[in-house]
């Protein structure tokens, strides 16, 4: 088997709320292996977005290691994991926030200025991200031009014009209807088999298990279960407890 | 630079409100603009009021009637009188007989830096001019309609005087709309004196004073002193209205840079303000551009270039708006039309620098007004801002 893409350590999440701890997340451990779709599941409040800004180094856990890629992403400063995440993440989020000023081409191109590429390469990048969620004719519309499920797709092109390693998507189906949301999901199983990328998702649909390869669960900041989903590419991948 | 067209779109994202920002630091810059010529302009106003704190005294019965010469020196002596100089009408013809076509004058050599040193005449003319018998001064005015050049010789017939002299241009005045010619008194008088005739009169005397909140004063001791004498005298000058605001016009001065100080805070304000509410309203987007890998520098560097743009933009047409308008009078006062009008308030025209440096103090108001909000949006917790919003 290939060294896990994500390896989680022993991590915790304290929150400071004023004179109180919240541990949004207790010592958990837990590996994914590269090109798997993983579901990242659990009751509102159990600690899922933040394991996914852990893992995406948004965050920084208060103990444990997060290494992704080989990288321990505790040893990077701010703007590094910054530089970090603009080369092997890309991120989904559940109300899609993409730029209102930018056309669907230019919220795809943004990932892009980060890099040594120049405006043609860009743009024909951006394209072919957006030919991949079948929006390449929709462009040059504005995002409010589009229905939340071709926002959506924007987003996941934006997601992954840069090519990264790892894919998180915080609730990518929370605001739409089955029919979208069974084409994101469809998208991002794609997007995990078809072109081996690893992708995380944290959702609330129980269906959506029947899509991924495993499906992590959480309560109250604490991993209580791992099992393999439906699409049943895990064989073996994840443990559970302390490695 | 591949950032630009992204804080372009920024800029538009609220028409009106931009519009409204623009328009206010534009208006604000006008202002600034025109306050910065003030003190240029005042200085340049009551400099001239200080070289025309020049009084003329002439007989009350109009400037055709003459004056004992004696009164010149009862004139110099006036509390408060820095110089005179006594001036006789000459009245010479040069090309057709009888016909004066520039007012030619004798006069005291020795006074005459003294009296007119605003005209600016070179003090190596003015030596010439006092040891030389000869000499004359011509006014650039008159040099160029008869195209003399200095160290030609010319000859005037006097329309007053049963002489005719001939003269030697030892300098100009260098004033294109001075058209005075001016010979020594002494020559006239040994040309006279060989007639067996007494050059004892003035026709104006001509009187600088070393204060311009002595004009006033100055004049009426002189019009005092020869009350119910025979050649009763009148004083004038054209400036003593302005001198009499010299003392509060400076304090007008320091009113005006404090105001210009005002208005550029002002302007601050108004630009920091839009800076924060268009970093407040789009802090999920910041966090989400973070999010995506846009590091702490590349975020700040857009917020304050946002604010850069819209402040230099803003500011340069206000700039530019009144050297437009500068430009106009400009053009107006030269034109033979327009004529002098504008005169000493042409100090208080737009120039070119004034504007760079509108242009330059509206880019660092929108540099130090987009600082902390951009500083403050860079610096947020990622994470923290993300979770605000979902
Ligand atoms: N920045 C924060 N400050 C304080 N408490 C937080 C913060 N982020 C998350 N929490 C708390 O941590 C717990 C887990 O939150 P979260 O990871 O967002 O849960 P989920 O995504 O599973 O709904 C919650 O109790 C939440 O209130
Ligand atoms: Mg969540």
């Amino acid at each position: 088997m290939p060294e896990p893409l994500i390896a989680l350590r022993d991590v915790s999440r304290v929150y400071r709320r004023g004179a109180d701890d919240v541990h949004a997340l207790e010592h958990v451990s837990l590996t994914i292996a590269g090109g798997l779709f993983a579901a990242l599941m659990g009751p509102s409040g159990s600690g899922k977005s933040t394991l996914l800004n852990l893992l995406s180094g948004i965050d920084r856990p208060s103990g444990g290691d997060v290494v992704v890629a080989g990288k321990r992403l505790n040893d990077l400063s701010e703007d590094a994991l910054a530089r970090w995440r603009s080369r092997h993440v890309g991120l989904i989020f559940q109300f899609y926030n993409l730029i209102p000023v930018l056309s669907a081409l230019e919220n795809v191109e943004l990932p892009l200025l980060l890099t040594a590429l120049d405006r043609r390469e860009r743009l024909a990048r951006a394209r072919l991200a957006l030919d991949v969620v079948g929006l390449g004719a929709r462009a040059a519309h504005a995002p409010a031009e589009l229905s939340g499920g071709e926002q959506q797709r924007v987003a996941i092109a934006r997601a992954i014009v840069t090519d990264p390693d790892l894919i998180i998507a915080d609730e990518p189906t929370g605001d739409l209807d089955a029919r979208n949301a069974d084409q994101i999901l469809r998208l991002l199983l794609e997007l995990s088999h078809e072109l081996q990328k690893t992708v995380v998702m944290v959702t609330h649909d129980p269906r959506a298990s029947e899509w991924v390869d495993i499906v992590f669960h959480l309560e109250k900041g604490v991993l209580k279960e791992t099992y393999a989903g439906g699409a049943g590419k895990a064989r073996a991948p994840a443990t559970g407890g302390p490695p | 630079m591949k950032y630009l067209p992204f804080v372009f779109r920024n800029l538009f994202r609220n028409k009106l409100r931009t519009a409204l920002t623009g328009g206010a630091i534009g208006l604000a810059m006008l202002l600034v603009c025109f306050f910065m010529t003030m003190p240029g302009g005042i200085d340049r106003l009551l400099s001239e009021i200080s070289s025309n704190v020049r009084v003329s005294v002439h007989n009350k019965g109009g400037v055709v009637y003459d004056l004992p010469s004696a009164y010149v020196q009862r004139v110099r002596g006036i509390p408060g009188v820095a110089a005179v100089n006594g001036e006789v009408w000459f009245g010479g013809a040069y090309e057709d007989e009888g016909i004066v076509t520039f007012p030619s004058f004798a006069i005291d050599p020795d006074t005459v830096g003294a009296v007119w040193p605003d005209y600016g005449i070179d003090p190596l003319v003015l030596e010439k001019f006092r040891r030389q018998r000869d000499a004359v001064i011509v006014g650039r005015e008159t040099m160029k309609k008869y195209r003399w050049r200095i160290g030609q010789q010319v000859s005037l017939v006097s329309t007053i005087w049963p002489v005719t002299l001939a003269f030697k241009i030892v300098g100009e005045i260098p004033n294109d709309r001075a058209p005075h010619f001016w010979m020594q008194r002494e020559y006239l008088a040994q040309a006279l004196e060989a007639q067996d005739r007494q050059l004892d009169t003035v026709g104006t005397i001509w009187v600088r004073v070393a204060d311009p909140t002595l004009v006033h004063d100055v004049m009426t001791r002189a019009v005092a002193m020869f009350r119910n004498s025979p050649a009763e005298v009148n004083a004038e000058t054209e400036k003593s209205f302005f001198a009499s605001f010299f003392g509060s016009l400076q304090s007008f001065v320091q009113i005006i840079l404090v105001v210009t100080g005002l208005v550029a805070l002002c302007v601050l304000c108004i630009a920091a303000n839009t800076a924060s509410m268009a970093v407040r309203e789009r802090s999920r987007e910041i966090a989400v551009l973070r999010a995506i890998g846009f590091g702490r520098g590349v975020i700040f560097g857009m917020l304050v270039a946002e604010s850069v743009v819209l402040a230099t933009a803003a500011g340069s047409a206000g700039a530019l708006l009144t050297y437009a308008f500068s430009a106009m009078i400009r053009t107006l006062s030269g034109s033979s039309m327009g004529g002098t009008e504008v005169g000493a308030l042409t100090g208080f025209l737009v120039t070119r620098e004034i504007v760079a440096r509108g242009i330059a103090l509206s880019a660092v108001v929108g540099l130090v007004a987009g600082i902390a909000p951009a500083w403050g949006a860079a610096r947020r917790p990622v994470a923290e801002t993300l979770r605000e919003v979902f």
